[in-house]
């Protein structure tokens, strides 16, 4: 038989830990978008907050592929969810940079008077869904957000600190 | 990957119905605004009401594609009204502001009964 590599797309680490490797390819966000809510919903995450984390790792993913990754077919995006005992983690990476400017806000009017370009809305969605989201370089050149939804309702997070390092932005939902 | 979307309309008590079938996301550009651009040219302009698929995957490069409706809407001073989605979409059209330019309807009844 040729010799054949083969790359390993998922793969369950352990029973709390499934990682899965996408193509840089807009689209395949979809298969991690599942894959972190069948795992979420095992772990008892709420229907609704499926919803959020759903949304939230679609828009980690497409930002990873157009961004991060700026579209290179030979790169991959490569999502790890944790279940844990209080919250579900995902973590999703990519091989480039990070990101230079994280919006705080948006201003849909100005998107609507054609002030400003109408996309841009993904780290601003991420941002509102999910409890905690950290933007990190990771020690061999690429980049990872971390995202965090709690399995029950907790205290409400820290307002975020703008000059901590690692950028770690707490929501306010 | 790209998928496709088709898009129907219809006339309803002076509002067009213009339907939109398939997900809602960067790629869906074109056959959108030529959509609008379809709607545009009715006689019933004045009051649009879109309705999505309730099960569409809707992404941030969708919501952009529908700002850039938004804005055409804004400029010639044309009600718009969304349908057909989600409990989950709505929250999203909330939080995004989409709902600060277009009604959104659980119903096209209740859209075409707040529009008329």
């Amino acid at each position: 038989m040729p010799e054949r590599k083969v790359k390993e797309k998922i793969r369950i680490v352990d029973e709390r830990t499934v990682e899965v490797s996408l193509p840089n390819v807009d689209g395949y966000e979809r298969i991690a978008m599942e894959c972190s809510a069948s795992f979420a919903k095992i772990g008892g995450l709420a229907k609704e907050r499926i919803e959020d984390l759903k949304t939230a790792v679609s828009e980690a993913c497409l930002n990873a592929v157009e961004h991060g990754n700026k579209g290179r077919p030979e790169a991959r995006v490569v999502i790890s969810m944790h279940l844990g005992d209080k919250d579900f983690r995902v973590f999703v990476k990519d091989e480039g940079n990070g990101i230079p400017h994280i919006p705080q806000a948006i201003d849909i009017r100005r998107k609507v008077e054609r002030l400003e370009p109408p996309n841009g809305l993904g780290l601003f969605l991420i941002q509102q869904l999910v409890d905690r989201v950290d933007f990190n370089k990771t020690t061999n050149g690429g980049h990872v957000v971390n995202m965090v939804l709690k399995m029950e309702n907790q205290p409400a997070p820290c307002p975020r600190d703008q000059d901590q390092t690692p950028t770690v932005i707490e929501s306010t939902r | 990957m790209q998928q496709t979307n088709q898009f129907q309309m219809e006339q309803q008590s002076g509002i067009t119905l213009l339907h939109i079938q398939g997900d809602i996301t960067a790629h869906s550009e074109p056959v959108i605004l030529e959509a609008y651009k379809k709607v545009d040219e009715q006689e019933t302009a004045q009051k649009i009401l879109i309705q999505f698929e309730e099960d569409a995957y809707i992404n941030s490069g969708g919501i952009a594609v529908l700002i850039q409706i938004l804005a055409h809407t804004q400029k010639k001073n044309q009600a718009i009204g969304i349908t057909g989605l989600s409990d989950h979409f709505k929250k999203i059209f909330n939080m995004v502001g989409i709902s600060k330019f277009a009604g959104i309807y659980n119903t096209v009844e209740d859209a075409i009964t707040a529009m008329s």
